[in-house]
């Protein structure tokens, strides 16, 4: 009985908390939130919080149209293969004091997970056929590598702190790093961690591919790039999965920097994950968005090289001499 | 003692390859009977080599064989010995598999070539000499085995010799190729006037305690010698060229094999006979020079345009994580590095015989030229897509599982020792996997994806022999992949703890050994259990194909290019299709714009002339000789 007990609680964690229906409805709300949020700022009325949710559904309700020159069986499964590997990165993602699988995955393997949606939708961009496909996921590569390093600077600065404050020199697990928050209040506090997370929070839209750090689907000039032959069930997915990925770096953040915050009780913890979620979406994604304009792909490589790298290696630096 | 003793099994892989080129060339002309004959061989080598693991790996007898019975006289060894402990075995079992797949793949891929007898031959005789080098006990023993690798390697090269620079790539890896073997030699000389021996374990026993300026001096001409077999830099531009003039069954052995080779001689080098990895300096040395290789190989690789130079760069690069982890001398760090030679061999072979095959069908290797292949030839591009992301260290392919136990190593060793510069180490390797993974997008979307060319639009896929022989190489990718604690127990870690017995390998061989073994941890702070995750993804996969398939998903609208409907187009802003094709060099120009400067650098000093890269070969001779005569 224990085994099927065990087996239905896992199955629980994938498919709702905090799996599939979770990521789902509260990538969906960030997105909205985000729309609502810059409208605002742009002095727009701005469309109803839940419009990406219509959107979507509206999408999976129209006609998929599959290019001649394409190779269908990619072309269609990209989407769902990122769409999974997404949602599967948000199971190792601690809700503060609760980790729905630890023992799996530890940061270094997150970072290259993170990479596993970007491919398949450059894969599926590529498998189009369509040159436009071809310039964006070209830009969508040199947006990966320009926030690989920060992230990169940013984690080992993180799991050398830890690692430092635990006595093990270093530290790759994610419910550590959180377990540790819980007792020795949140890293943000520290204030050799705080050029980190200002370069984190930097990273966030730039992985998520937002405003300024759009060039890869930059409509007005490459028709969306990648997605420029999607249509229908696949472009709704496609929309999904840039939902539920603000969740997941937003979330990322909430892990690293600001672990301290827990309560102990799982829904308010829940409850609180969410609100700062949202706080992070507005901080990083919205504010940028409403105030500027899309950067050339060669700026965003020098900007994430020079400036955030710079700032990631500040503390990295400090934590390595233990401060 | 019995034939079927396990102690003749190694002197039996060798023999049985050298035995096959003599046949191979006896009925060169019969088809059939060449074929079996090599096919024979590659696998008799391959079950000797597998029958070894249990008495070696497992219950870490180190085998010692003296030939023609003649072994120790008057305290030194006169007769030729082969002595297999662990870490020859494990670069056996990955060098005779490699050859097994390949000669399987060559029936298929080689038929259509004039000669294919003296291919076999060369094959079977390049083989046999780097089995030899792996096996052999015998420092002297290793020149020669040295030699014939490198003289079948370059015949090979230029095999295809009506071919655009094969023959100017075979010349230049030639003249290089001769400066090494050279160096290798005088280094063997300079070791036998200094302490009279030939003997690999007597050579251990005697040299730590010899450090005379002439021993540092063959230190450097031995160091230097095995650095031009690995193509590390400064030697990598005659990779490229050999690679791409070379057949791909060849690349196979040259970047699976031949590199694997000189990774061996340097760690026998630097951990055996010189017993020197205690000392910063030459740890120093083994990384910076991995290091380098990985960046250096990685951004050439980015700017080439043929798709098997373009590889031919990333084995470099790949080689440099190996050198790296090597050099940290560490437990952990020389499993992780051995595991990811493994790797480099089983997911570089599956990517050389995937440009193999696309050669093969389309004559071209040119990433300008071709495009969309994927929906021609479907198996090659699944199994080629294993093999890049493999490469790549996409979880949960092989190529991760090594890799990241390669920047827990370093990251370990960085924390271990206090040194701020392992940490920048650890950096380029994150960097450098990531613009592979952009070197590989590149890859499928100029050659796999992307729109067909219209003179590629008949082209089929290749036959079953071939497939078949990839479908090894990424199976073991993926199996590999997915039991990383099943390779380390049973592979990587008995070859590690192998590096750190010296004392037992000078013993084994009849020698006093002063040397103490080391104890060894292979403790490691990370968490990666890829089979769990898979089964998270596979739940989840299913989940979400359930609820789309439910939705009617799959249900699309597709027109075939019969009916001409613009609507179902590619949708262009209104050129030409033929303009509109985004180049296979150029792609990725918004990273190479801002390192403009650099890759202008790179660009002047890789000149393609031969006598310039003698050059540097001699510098990092002279280099090397200084170095050491420094710090050792």
């Amino acid at each position: 009985m224990t085994i099927l007990m065990t087996a239905l609680y896992d199955l629980g964690y994938i498919l709702i908390f905090p799996g599939f229906l979770f990521c789902f409805l509260v990538g969906m709300l960030l997105c909205g939130i985000d729309r609502k949020l810059v409208a605002r700022m742009q002095k727009r009325v701005g469309p109803p919080i839940l419009q990406p949710m219509y959107d979507f559904f509206k999408l999976c309700g129209k006609e998929t149209i599959v290019p001649a020159a394409a190779s269908k069986t990619t072309f269609m499964a990209a989407p769902l293969i990122g769409l999974a590997a997404l949602v599967v990165i948000q199971l190792f993602i601690p809700v503060f004091g609760f980790t729905a699988f630890s023992g799996v995955a530890d940061i270094i393997v997150i970072l290259y997970l993170l990479l596993i949606p970007a491919m398949s939708s450059m894969l599926g961009g590529a498998a189009s056929g369509s040159p436009y496909a071809g310039v964006g996921l070209s830009r969508e590569m040199v947006t990966v590598i320009s926030c690989e390093l920060p992230l990169v600077l940013v984690l080992l600065a993180v799991a050398r702190t830890v690692g430092n404050a635990m006595g093990t020199g270093l530290c790759f697990s994610l419910s550590t790093i959180a377990d540790f928050q819980a007792a020795n209040g949140s890293l943000i506090l520290k204030g050799s961690m705080i050029p980190a997370a200002i370069a984190m929070l930097m990273v966030i839209p730039g992985e998520t591919g937002n405003h300024p750090f759009d060039a890869a689907e930059a409509e007005t000039e490459i028709c969306e790039g990648m997605l420029a032959e999607y249509s229908g069930a696949p472009l709704g997915v496609y929309k999904l999965n840039h939902a539920v990925k603000m969740l997941t770096l937003t979330s990322l953040f909430v892990a690293l920097f600001l672990g301290g915050l827990g309560t102990g009780i799982l829904p308010l913890d829940i409850i609180i994950m969410f609100l700062l979620c949202v706080a992070l979406t507005a901080v990083s994604i919205s504010f940028v968005h409403a105030v500027t304009a899309r950067l050339k792909i060669e700026q965003i490589f020098k900007y994430y090289w020079t400036v955030v790298s710079g700032l990631a290696l500040i503390s990295l630096v400090l934590a390595w001499y233990g401060m | 003692m019995s034939i079927l003793n396990y102690h003749h099994f190694p002197i039996y892989s060798i023999m049985i390859l050298f035995l096959g080129a003599f046949l191979t060339v006896v009925f060169g002309h019969k088809k059939a009977l060449r074929n079996i004959f090599a096919l024979l061989a590659v696998s008799v080598s391959l079950a000797c080599m597998i029958a070894l693991v249990k008495p070696v790996m497992l219950d870490g007898e180190i085998i010692s064989y003296w030939m023609g019975g003649r072994g120790i006289a008057g305290g030194y060894a006169i007769g030729i010995s082969l002595e297999v402990d662990a870490l020859s075995l494990f670069f056996g079992l990955l060098i005779s598999t490699a050859v097994f797949v390949s000669c399987v793949y060559s029936i298929q891929y080689m038929s259509h070539d004039d000669n294919p007898g003296q291919y076999y031959t060369l094959f079977l005789m390049l083989s046999g000499g780097v089995m030899g080098l792996v096996l052999t006990g015998d420092i002297f023993n290793m020149f020669i085995m040295v030699e014939i690798l490198t003289f079948a390697a370059v015949a090979l090269t230029a095999f295809r010799n009506k071919a655009f620079g094969a023959l100017e790539a075979a010349f230049k890896y030639l003249v290089v190729g001769c400066i090494g073997s050279t160096c290798i030699l005088t280094g063997v000389i300079m070791l036998y006037a200094q302490v009279h021996t030939l003997n690999f374990a007597q050579l251990s026993a005697l040299i730590p305690g010899n450090l005379t300026p002439a021993t540092k001096v063959a230190f450097a001409l031995l160091f230097v010698g095995f650095s031009t077999k690995a193509f590390i830099v400064p030697f990598h531009p005659l990779a490229a060229d050999a690679h791409g003039a070379a057949p791909a069954s060849i690349s196979v052995l040259i970047s699976g094999v031949l590199t694997k080779s000189g990774i061996y001689g340097i760690i026998r080098l630097c951990y055996f006979l010189f017993q020197s990895m205690q000392l910063g300096a030459i740890q120093f040395m083994l990384v910076f020079i991995g290091s380098v290789s990985m960046f250096v190989c990685v951004t050439m690789a980015l700017a080439q345009h043929d798709f098997k130079r373009l590889l031919a760069f990333h084995s470099i690069s790949q080689i440099g994580y190996v050198l790296t982890a090597v050099g940290l001398c560490t437990a952990f760090g020389i499993s992780a590095g051995l595991y990811h030679a493994m790797n480099h061999t089983l997911f570089k072979g599956l990517l050389f015989l995937a440009a193999g095959a696309v050669l093969h069908q389309t004559g071209t290797t040119d990433l300008g030229k071709l495009g969309g292949l994927s929906r021609r030839m479907p198996h090659t591009t699944v199994l080629f897509l294993i093999g890049a992301f493999s490469i790549s260290g996409l979880p949960p392919f092989n190529g991760f599982a090594s890799k990241w136990m390669v920047y827990q190593a370093v990251y370990q060793k960085a924390v271990e020792s206090g040194n701020i510069g392992f940490l920048l180490v650890l950096i380029i390797a994150l960097v450098t996997s990531v613009l592979t993974l952009a070197s590989f997008v590149k890859v499928s979307q100029s050659v796999f994806f992307g729109q067909l060319p219209e003179e590629y639009s008949d082209v089929k896929e290749v036959g079953f022999g071939m497939r078949f022989a990839m479908g090894i190489f990424a199976v073991l990718c993926v199996i590999t992949g997915l039991f990383p604690n099943l390779v380390t127990t049973y592979l990587t870690e008995p070859a590690a703890r192998a590096v750190f017995s010296v004392g037992k390998y000078i013993s084994a061989m009849g020698f006093d050994s002063t040397v103490a073994d080391q104890a060894v941890s292979f403790a490691h702070a990370g968490v990666w259990a890829p089979v769990n995750w898979l089964l998270l993804l596979a739940v989840m996969l299913l989940a979400v194909t359930i609820v789309a398939v439910a939705s009617r998903y799959d249900k699309v609208s597709r027109r075939t290019s019969e009916t001409v409907d613009t609507k179902y187009q590619l949708f262009y802003g209104g050129e030409k299709n033929v303009y509109s094709q985004v180049g296979g060099g150029d792609l990725f120009w918004g990273f190479k714009h801002n390192w403009r400067h650099y890759f202008s650098f790179m660009h002047d000093l890789h000149s393609g002339v031969v006598n310039d890269y003698a050059l540097w070969a001699v510098v990092a001779l002279a280099l090397a000789i200084v170095f050491l005569q420094i710090v050792l």
